[in-house]
């Protein structure tokens, strides 16, 4: 078992290294670099900049220097836990991201729970009750879930709920609280308007889900032991409750692994949409304007999480179900 | 936020009771926000904040009344970095323009200009900056000396405004209220610079600053606070504490009507009253009027839905005239008047034909003057004003505005008439009479004659207006495709010259006067994208790019050199109008409407915005100039 984590844990140090070279490269595609972004964008306002000025910059921030010794330079400072200067915000990239992301997470935990709340009856229901009235009628409830981009659910429901009851949806709490310390006025005011992006950024997740659940649950239902045990007369709901719901939780733990970097990032458009002041908005200014070094350090955090969450899962696996082995894999 | 406006409403309109009830006194006409400091002492009381000779506002009584204190003002921003638009919409310049473009002291209480060469600024005694320690000239000498020529803080030497021929200013510091800048020759950029919607700060608050300088600290000290702090190093400290302009330093202290309390990253930033702003009005009361000031951060694109919810005060900025009539429409609702101001740009949308574009065929043709004068004669500007504008704006060659003093008849119509016969006979002049089966003319090397134009993708009203564009064209014989990119990448296209034509704004300044620079007319600077290769030759001193090989355009570049060397005002008009004939003449590009809208929505509790007014970067500052100090919130209920 150690030995496996001490494997897994190194492999993860070259996955890492590919992926910030890929998310170096990536971002140094586009032409120009930020300080050409921000001139594009002070002119298309009117506004003039100097020359000068820009000169000191471009010397001040390093974009005069070859992209490989930029890239070493980012790299270097992620060891020693320096993720690099936000060109936008003027400041240390670890400043910029820190409120934003306890928000953010107090939002994508909201939210898994609620899907997780609507999804799990609603999947067992559709799985037991397989090609009745209500399998169907909730089945097309997920798809229209699921079909319905969340960025327009999001830009209705901002309308409607403006129109008829005069909210204001963008933000996530009363204006008078945002910059005031954490009260238990502001977390009321906080959960009063986090609702909304919940149940917007909630359905799409919510009808994927139901239709795993129900698979899943599906699957094992077919199966002999479960007729073996129904034969021996075990009334349906502990049938249901002891077998085949507990292998069929098997995906949510490997969900893990993709939910880690979810609870992160946010929904990123929905989040621009809803202008929710979560890291989704600012992670896609900075790669637009090109802030590398903000957008870079963040992208990597990503990547560290999902790296992490994929560990975390298979452990928990392995724990939790008795059939998957460690050994099985790397011995081959 | 409802709640906070109303509550500082009913303060303001108690203040204005008190005031109505009992003759004014000094510590009644306290700002209601202040009272309280000021009577625990933490401020001092009003009369002892102000200047001993505080700006008095022009009140005219009709456009302009005298106000109460008190209230919110909310309005919307896309980004953390436009806070800056604070400084511009305060617009406290040692020198500003006043409405009628005139040069006026403003934080200064006199200066003196003699012959463009010599300038000597007069401070107000007892003014203060916003945290209140006095504003002197020594303020001025730590720019001067330990800014402007520290080799540390500014390694490429004093800004180019500074300098004539090469040569900065000298700069004396006779008293702690005189300060004087001499040139050996005119300077008459140096004004225009002051009075900027984005200034030449020529000072700055020395008390402040002065503890991240290493000259005044020490290297050790100084080095020591920068790795504290994670800077590079001390200037690198240095030069982020002291942003005058981004406004994003909440303690360092400034000139503002409105002080700016959050520090980015935030989703709503909030500014204070200046205590010490040196402004009053007629009544000797300080200025601003509104207590605070809220920016709310919001999607570029989300600004025109909230602005029509009725989520700000008073919001130009991210709403387009394609959002009139939504907004209008959503007036009563959320109880706002979009008034359409008037926009001073030379052309809201110019063509330009790229004379450095690669292709050796097009290249010729785009040099030749006849094909550009062809292509103008085959724009219908007025349809596209009528399509498009509604019938709001008016057809125009890209050229001054007819405010300006500058402006003559010819160069708003010269060959701007749609006129597809003089077009075509143009066009056959030149030899480009082969057609093939569409009607399309042929290039001599026998390619359709297609024109490429490159957008930034940005806007649906340059669609618009090429698609109609391209009706014409037809007429006269030539095809035109679009092509949309992304910003970045059109100006790397243009300026490589893989773009043949291009579409963007037309001149920014529309209202110039001769003691502007016209250097928009002159190939100057690689990001004039009718001849960026030219402009790059010379912004790079002839290091990069192309030098100009067209008479007319070599004769652009020598009046501007020629404006700054000038003695008088009559002879920069002179080059001015020279300029602006070239242009008129030479079709180097081809504008199409001018003076469109620019919606301003406005709260019905907002007074003193004026009704129409010019909306515009510089001059103008945006709402700078009309003083938003003055505004004031009504007690009337919005709706």
């Amino acid at each position: 078992m150690f030995s496996y984590v001490f494997r897994r844990i190194l492999v993860m140090i070259p996955t890492l290294v590919a992926i910030s070279l890929i998310i170096f490269l990536i971002i140094q595609l586009p032409p120009g670099d930020y300080l050409e972004s921000y001139i594009a964008e002070l002119q298309a306002q009117g506004e003039s900049v100097d020359p000068q000025k820009i000169a000191f910059l471009r010397e001040h921030y390093g974009l005069d220097r070859p992209m490989w010794q930029q890239y070493v330079q980012w790299v270097a400072g992620m060891f020693r836990g320096d993720f690099g200067y936000s060109f936008e915000f003027n400041m240390p990239v670890s400043e910029v991201i820190g409120d934003r992301l306890l928000l953010t997470m107090v939002v994508s935990f909201v939210t898994v729970l609620f899907t997780w709340a609507i999804a799990f009856p609603i999947g067992v229901y559709s799985a037991t009750h397989q090609y009745s009235w209500g399998d169907y009628g909730l089945t097309l409830l997920g798809f229209l879930g699921i079909a319905i981009p969340n960025f327009m659910l999001a830009l209705v429901m901002m309308y409607l709920a403006n129109v008829w009851f005069g909210t204001s949806i963008g933000g996530l709490m009363d204006p008078e609280f945002i910059d005031k310390p954490w009260t238990w006025e502001k977390w009321k005011s906080l959960f009063a308007h986090i609702w909304i992006p919940v149940i917007v950024i909630g359905t799409g997740g919510t009808a994927g889900m139901i239709r795993k659940v129900r698979a899943n649950l599906l699957d094992e239902l077919q199966k002999q032991y479960v007729v073996t045990g129904r034969a021996k007369g075990l009334p349906p709901g502990k049938l249901l409750r002891k077998y085949p719901m507990r292998l069929a939780l098997n995906f949510f733990i490997s969900d893990i692994g993709s939910l880690l970097p979810a609870v992160i990032s946010g929904a990123e458009i929905t989040a621009v949409v809803l202008s929710l002041p979560t890291t989704g908005p600012m992670l896609l200014a900075a790669l637009k304007s090109q802030d590398m070094y903000l957008a870079g350090s963040f992208l990597m955090f990503l990547a560290l999480m999902i790296v992490v969450g994929v560990l975390i899962s298979d452990l928990a696996l392995a724990a939790l179900d008795p059939r998957i082995r460690l050994e099985g894999g790397v011995a081959r | 936020m409802k709640y906070g406006f109303r509550s500082g409403v009913v303060l303001g309109l108690c203040a204005w009771l008190a005031l109505v009830a009992v003759p004014a006194t000094a510590a009644l006409d306290e700002p209601p926000m202040l009272v309280e400091a000021v009577k625990e002492g933490k401020l001092p009381p009003m009369a002892a904040r102000l200047p001993a000779k505080p700006l008095v506002v022009p009140f005219d009584g009709k456009a302009r009344v005298p106000g109460k204190y008190g209230g919110d003002l909310r309005m919307l921003m896309a980004k953390d970095r436009d806070i800056r638009m604070m400084v511009v919409y305060g617009y406290a310049r040692l020198v500003g323009y006043n409405e009628k473009l005139e040069f006026v002291p403003d934080l200064l209480e006199s200066f003196e200009n003699v012959g463009d060469r010599d300038f000597t600024f007069r401070l107000r005694p007892g003014h203060r900056w916003s945290d209140g320690a006095p504003f002197t000239s020594e303020d001025f000498r730590y720019y001067w000396e330990d800014i402007a020529n520290n080799k540390a803080l500014s390694p490429l030497g004093l800004p180019n405004v500074l300098l004539v021929n090469g040569k900065g200013p000298r700069v004396t510091f006779p008293d702690p209220l005189t300060v004087r800048y001499t040139w050996d020759e005119p300077n008459p950029l140096f004004l225009p610079a002051l009075a900027g919607p984005s200034p030449l700060f020529i000072y700055r608050p020395a008390h402040y600053l002065k503890q991240f300088h290493a000259r005044h600290i020490g290297e050790d000290k100084a080095k020591a606070l920068a790795t504290e702090k994670k800077a590079r190093n001390w200037a690198g400290l240095h030069h982020k504490k002291d942003e005058q302009y981004r406004f994003d330093n909440p303690d360092l202290p400034t000139l503002e009507p409105w002080v700016n309390l959050t520090a980015p990253p935030a989703t709503r930033f909030v500014f204070h009253r200046n205590p010490y702003f040196h402004r009053v009005d007629t009544a000797g009361r300080q200025l601003p009027y509104i207590d605070r000031v809220l920016i709310g951060i919001a999607d570029e694109k989300l600004v025109p839905a909230k602005t029509g919810a009725g989520e700000v005060d008073l919001q130009a900025r991210y709403l387009r005239f394609d959002d009139y009539t939504f907004l209008k429409k959503n007036e009563k609702r959320s109880g706002f008047d979009v008034r359409l101001w008037e926009t001073v740009k030379g052309s809201q949308i110019a063509l330009y034909p790229n004379l450095n574009t690669q292709d050796p065929a097009w290249r010729t043709l785009m040099r030749d003057v006849r094909f550009r004068r062809a292509l103008s004669l085959a724009m219908n500007r007025h349809e596209i004003n009528q399509v498009v504008f509604f019938g709001l704006a008016k057809p125009s060659n890209n050229t001054v505005l007819p405010a300006s003093p500058l402006f003559e008849p010819e160069f708003r119509t010269a060959w701007a008439r749609f006129d597809v016969k003089a077009a075509n006979a143009l066009l056959d002049e030149i030899g480009l009479t082969r057609r093939n089966a569409d009607g399309v003319r042929l290039l001599p090397d026998g390619r359709p004659l297609e024109v490429v134009i490159d957008t930034a993708g940005e806007s649906t009203e340059e669609t618009d207006v090429l698609e109609l564009i391209r009706d014409g064209w037809r007429q006269a014989g030539i095809a035109l495709f679009s092509r949309p990119s992304q910003r970045e990448i059109f100006r790397k296209r243009v300026f490589s010259g893989q773009s043949m034509m291009s579409v963007w704004q037309g001149l920014n300044n529309g209202l110039a006067t001769a003691d502007m620079s016209p250097e928009e007319l002159a190939p100057v600077k690689q990001e004039q994208l009718q001849w960026p290769l030219w402009g790059n030759h010379v912004e790079s001193h002839g290091k990069g790019g192309q030098p100009p090989d067209l008479p007319e355009a070599k004769e652009l570049l020598a009046l501007y050199e020629a404006w700054q060397k000038a003695p008088d005002s009559a002879e920069r008009a002179r080059i001015w109008r020279r300029m602006l004939a070239i242009h008129a003449e030479q079709q180097f590009t081809l504008g199409t409407v001018t003076g469109n809208p620019q919606p301003v929505v406005v709260s019905r509790a907002l007074r003193n915005v004026p009704p129409k007014a010019l909306y515009n970067w510089d001059p103008g500052a945006y709402f700078g100039i009309h003083r938003p100090d003055t505004f004031w919130l009504d007690a009337a209920p919005r709706s």
